[in-house]
């Protein structure tokens, strides 16, 4: 039978943990060794510690794509967060105004904006779908027939009408180069990653049903198990019932040749 | 020749950015396997990554090198997940996604495994993460400093502010609650074989 006390003087626990991982600090490793070499109970905790040990090595963190943080944009001093407000508040103030005059005009171009003074007042008017063309066309002839005078024959409206032309010819364009345009490169890691997808696929298929077939046997098991158990039970009761018929025919001839040999 | 970690923190600091990259490509998978192993989901993990290196970056001109650029880098990544416990509320970690993360594990591992072999090894390291979760946080990055990223007594204890004593009798306590969680799957037969 195991001794399991432990007569160990020190600090026992610090002491498996300092000789379970090697540890080269104060710990007198000779005199745990020759402790060890009679207390069953320590020899027993350090090897159920290294089978710890064994299975823990068998946990590794999912698979890891590189460079989660390598894509955040290192490139200067500053540090990127940082980096991109300071760059916004270094262009200078007319730029910043220039800027947001353009995106104002285009947005008005692409908003078909229009406006309107005449005798009834100002009228400013958007749309999407009606043509430019066809608005400056429609509307020019009524605004001239009230009082001759529109703001359609100003030159920026022209202007406008044009770079709006200009610009949906250009998104028209970029559009229909941007298939064309696709990188040989995203492709092939796409299809990498399509392929890597069906291999992990295959390879879970392949799992589940190693797993269903697991099951599917360890049911039969417990069957076949019961199975025989019941037959066990049959078999005893059927034994004994039997023992209690040869028993009753034993008692039965002994009687009957008892009274033969009285008669 | 291969720049140390102290070369790289320099020149880092003196504006080269592709020797942080180089520090990057070197700590990030340690970084992000302590991640994982502290708060068990891999999305998460990636952020807390993440995060770490753009605190490093930040910090970078204030790191005088007292102490080892990895042990500096563990602290931090540490922080963050201890935040991150924090603010999800939660004292152990959360199991990870069944369909991902385990299927990327067996797979990408060992691809010339058998199904057999995978089946039961998925089922260990389902034990091994059911009892790791279990584990109060400080026994947990007690263990996984030390099984996973060989750090010393002494270097766990200076990363999480206690005694060295404090750090073995963690481990201890630690080691003895998955001998006798992982003893129990024994009586399974999908469970990892354990003395008791």
């Amino acid at each position: 039978m195991t001794d399991l006390t432990c007569r160990y003087t020190g600090d026992r626990e610090q002491a498996i943990v300092s000789y379970l991982y090697g540890d080269a600090g104060d710990f007198d490793r000779g005199a745990f060794e020759a402790h060890l070499a009679g207390c069953d109970r320590c020899t027993t905790e350090l090897a159920a510690f290294a089978d710890v040990r064994v299975a823990l090595g068998a946990w590794s963190p999912p698979r890891f794509e590189a460079g989660p943080a390598a894509t955040v944009d290192w490139a200067g001093s500053r540090p990127p967060a940082v980096a991109s407000r300071a760059s916004w508040r270094e262009i200078p103030l007319w730029a910043q105004t220039a800027a947001a005059l353009l995106c104002l005009g285009i947005g008005a171009g692409i908003a078909n904006f229009d406006v309107q003074y005449g005798a009834d007042g100002l009228r400013i008017r958007t749309g999407w779908s009606a043509a430019p063309a066809a608005v400056v066309e429609s509307t020019a002839p009524q605004a001239a027939g009230r009082n001759g005078e529109t703001v359609d024959s100003a030159p920026w409206r022209a202007e406008l009408t044009a770079l709006e032309q200009r610009l949906r010819a250009d998104i028209r364009q970029t559009s229909a180069a941007a298939p064309a345009s696709a990188d040989p490169g995203d492709l092939r890691r796409v299809r990498s990653l399509v392929e890597d997808s069906e291999r992990r696929q295959q390879r879970e298929l392949a799992l589940r049903l190693a797993e269903a077939m697991r099951d599917l046997n360890a049911q039969r098991q417990e069957d076949l198990v019961r199975i025989d158990r019941n037959i066990g039970a049959m078999q005893s009761s059927t034994g004994r019932e039997m023992l209690r018929q040869r028993s009753e025919m034993l008692n039965y001839v002994t009687v009957r040749t008892a009274s033969q040999r009285g008669q | 020749m291969t720049s140390t970690d102290e070369e790289l923190v320099a020149r880092s600091i003196g504006g080269d950015a592709e020797s942080f990259n180089q520090l990057i490509l070197r700590w990030e998978r340690p970084i992000y396997a302590l991640a994982y192993r502290t708060i068990g989901r891999e999305e998460d993990a990636r952020d807390v990554c993440q995060e770490t290196f753009l605190r490093a970056f930040r910090a970078l001109p204030g790191f005088r090198g007292q102490a080892k650029f990895s042990s500096w880098l563990y602290r931090i990544a540490l922080n963050l997940c201890r935040d991150w416990i924090r603010r999800e509320r939660r004292t152990g970690f959360v199991q990870p996604p069944e369909d991902t993360d385990l299927m990327d594990l067996i797979a990408a591992e060992e691809p010339s495994e058998s199904i057999e072999d995978l089946v039961a090894r998925k089922d260990q390291i389902r034990a091994i993460e059911r009892v790791m979760a279990r584990l109060p946080e400080e026994q947990r990055t007690a263990i996984v400093l030390k099984e996973y990223h060989g750090l010393t007594f002494q270097e766990i204890a200076d990363l999480m502010g206690c005694p060295l004593s404090t750090v073995k009798t963690r481990l201890y306590q630690g080691l003895s609650v998955l001998r006798r969680e992982l003893a129990k799957t024994q009586a399974d037969p999908k469970g990892p074989a354990l003395r008791t």
